[in-house]
């Protein structure tokens, strides 16, 4: 066993963990935190996406041990005060979140893109979305989503 | 995996020491993205594994007088971000934004991509076109070796990649790179071609280093095709010239390889490119 402390969604966590673990069975399965999804776990699919020290990485290639003293936002992080973040909103009014499963690391890239840069061009959104895979929906409404909760942050 | 014991280590001669004491047991980590693939699938079986992600020591590019030097443990990420990796070095910026997706970006590392050793690495090409050199660090002792011999004696297990670097371009030189890959975001590249190009006043080759990669068990330099193109002109008919140099040098290193037939006619594609791009440079267009 190893200890580390890792902030996760503004929490402080000093926990013990299996040296074998990955960062996305620390998030899951040491912390309850299963809005983070496994799916190809081989860094191709991007549905385990988290903002590790401010940028989007696949927690299935993380090792646990490798985010002591990180800071670390999962999309459980995203809500304010229970209401949905921004981001959150614009895909379900755009109508982007088919059967879900890429959505939390998809958002998560939406957010740490526009956290980036408020005002991306569509080419710069396709590449900031580009490690996230969707089998339902064509990405066409991400891109949708992404322009309104640009509209609603710089409302903000 | 099973994994027993982990460091996050602090500095660099402790990465040394605990190579040195552990040996083949031992197993370094730095951005993750090739060895977590395989720990998971158990195609190594290390007992120790030492991050050096945040390794100061390792991180980050310095210029001086002579030379440029990357840190092992600098991401493509910072790599694309850098102002120093621009202009004439064009090609190693772009080589770099075409790796995976930004979260492997983020994560990956230049010293990862070289020792892991992949022939179709995306940074190799463009520093074996720049004729990189490779620093490598163990308790007995430090040892530089060009990155296109690198592949003939390559790292051994306490030894610890410090970093690459590489000589400042001359105003007159220039860096291009080329990929082909499946799909842009994801796919391990399948062919990539690197020049490094120095003109005359005359706008005649004077200089030219050509690398490739997964043209061959390696990336490597591409002898033949810079024969050929040192003291020409890059004209139309030069560029033909050059595809049937290179094809040359495939035909022999590949024959009787089912994926012969496919690169002859893919190189062309990746081969002009660089050289339009080198072309344009020298004609004082940006081509990017
Ligand atoms: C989905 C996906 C897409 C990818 N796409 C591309 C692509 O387009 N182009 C490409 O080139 N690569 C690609 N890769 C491969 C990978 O991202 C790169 O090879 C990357 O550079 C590896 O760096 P790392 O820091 O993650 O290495 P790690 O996985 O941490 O380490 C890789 C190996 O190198 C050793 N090592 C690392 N650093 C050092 C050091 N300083 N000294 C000694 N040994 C060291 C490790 O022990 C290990 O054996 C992709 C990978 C994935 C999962
Ligand atoms: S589960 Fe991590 S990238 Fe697919
Ligand atoms: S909504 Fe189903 S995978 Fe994206």
């Amino acid at each position: 066993m190893v200890d580390i402390s890792i902030t996760v969604n503004d929490k402080l966590y000093k926990i013990s963990i299996n040296e074998n673990m990955r960062l996305i069975d620390v998030l899951r399965d040491e912390l309850g935190l299963i809005g983070t999804k496994e799916g190809c776990g081989e860094g191709e699919c991007g549905a385990c996406t988290v903002i590790m020290d401010g940028e989007i990485v696949n927690s299935c290639l993380v090792m646990g041990f490798q985010a002591d003293g990180s800071s670390i936002v999962t999309i459980e992080g995203l809500e304010r005060e229970g209401d949905l973040h921004p981001v959150q909103r614009a895909y379900i009014e755009a109508g982007a979140v088919q059967c879900g499963f890429c959505i939390p690391g998809m958002v998560l890239s939406t957010k740490a893109l526009l956290d980036k840069n408020p005002n991306p061009s569509d080419e710069e959104i396709r590449e900031g979305i580009s490690g996230n895979l969707c089998r339902c929906t064509g990405y066409n409404k991400m891109l949708e989503a992404t322009k309104k909760a640009m509209e609603y942050i710089k409302g903000e | 995996m099973d994994i027993k014991k982990v460091y996050n280590s602090k500095s660099v001669e402790e990465v040394i020491d605990i190579l040195g004491e552990y040996g083949e047991k031992a197993k370094v980590i730095a951005g993750g993205t090739d060895i977590v693939i395989a720990l998971n699938n158990n195609a190594i079986e290390p007992e120790l594994l030492i991050d050096i992600s945040k390794l100061e020591e390792l991180k980050g590019i310095k210029v001086d007088k002579e030379f440029i030097t990357i840190g092992s443990a600098t991401t493509f990420t910072e790599i694309v971000e850098s102002e120093i990796i621009d202009n004439n070095l064009y090609g190693l910026h772009k080589a770099c934004k075409m790796v995976g997706s930004p979260q492997i970006r983020n994560k990956g590392t230049i010293g990862g991509n070289i020792a892991n050793g992949s022939p179709a690495a995306d940074s190799v090409p463009p520093l074996i076109a720049l004729g990189g050199i490779v620093t490598l660090k163990s308790i007995e002792g430090t040892r530089e070796v060009l990155l296109e011999d690198y592949y003939y004696n390559p790292i051994k297990e306490k030894e610890l990649l410090l970093n690459i670097k590489f000589e400042r371009p001359k105003d007159n030189q220039i860096l291009t790179f080329a990929k082909l890959g499946l799909r842009k975001a994801l796919a391990i590249s399948r062919l990539t071609l690197s020049s490094f190009i120095e003109f005359d006043d005359n706008n005649t080759i004077s200089f030219i280093r050509v690398a490739s990669g997964a043209l061959a068990k390696f990336p490597m330099r591409e002898k033949e095709l810079e024969d050929y193109l040192l003291g020409k002109i890059l004209e139309k008919e030069i560029i033909e010239g050059a595809i049937e140099a290179l094809r040359n040098s495939m035909d022999e290193r590949l024959k009787g390889r089912s994926t012969l037939p496919y690169k002859r006619i893919a190189i062309s594609t990746i081969l002009r490119e660089i050289l339009e791009e080198a072309l344009a440079f020298e004609e004082g267009v940006k081509a990017w």
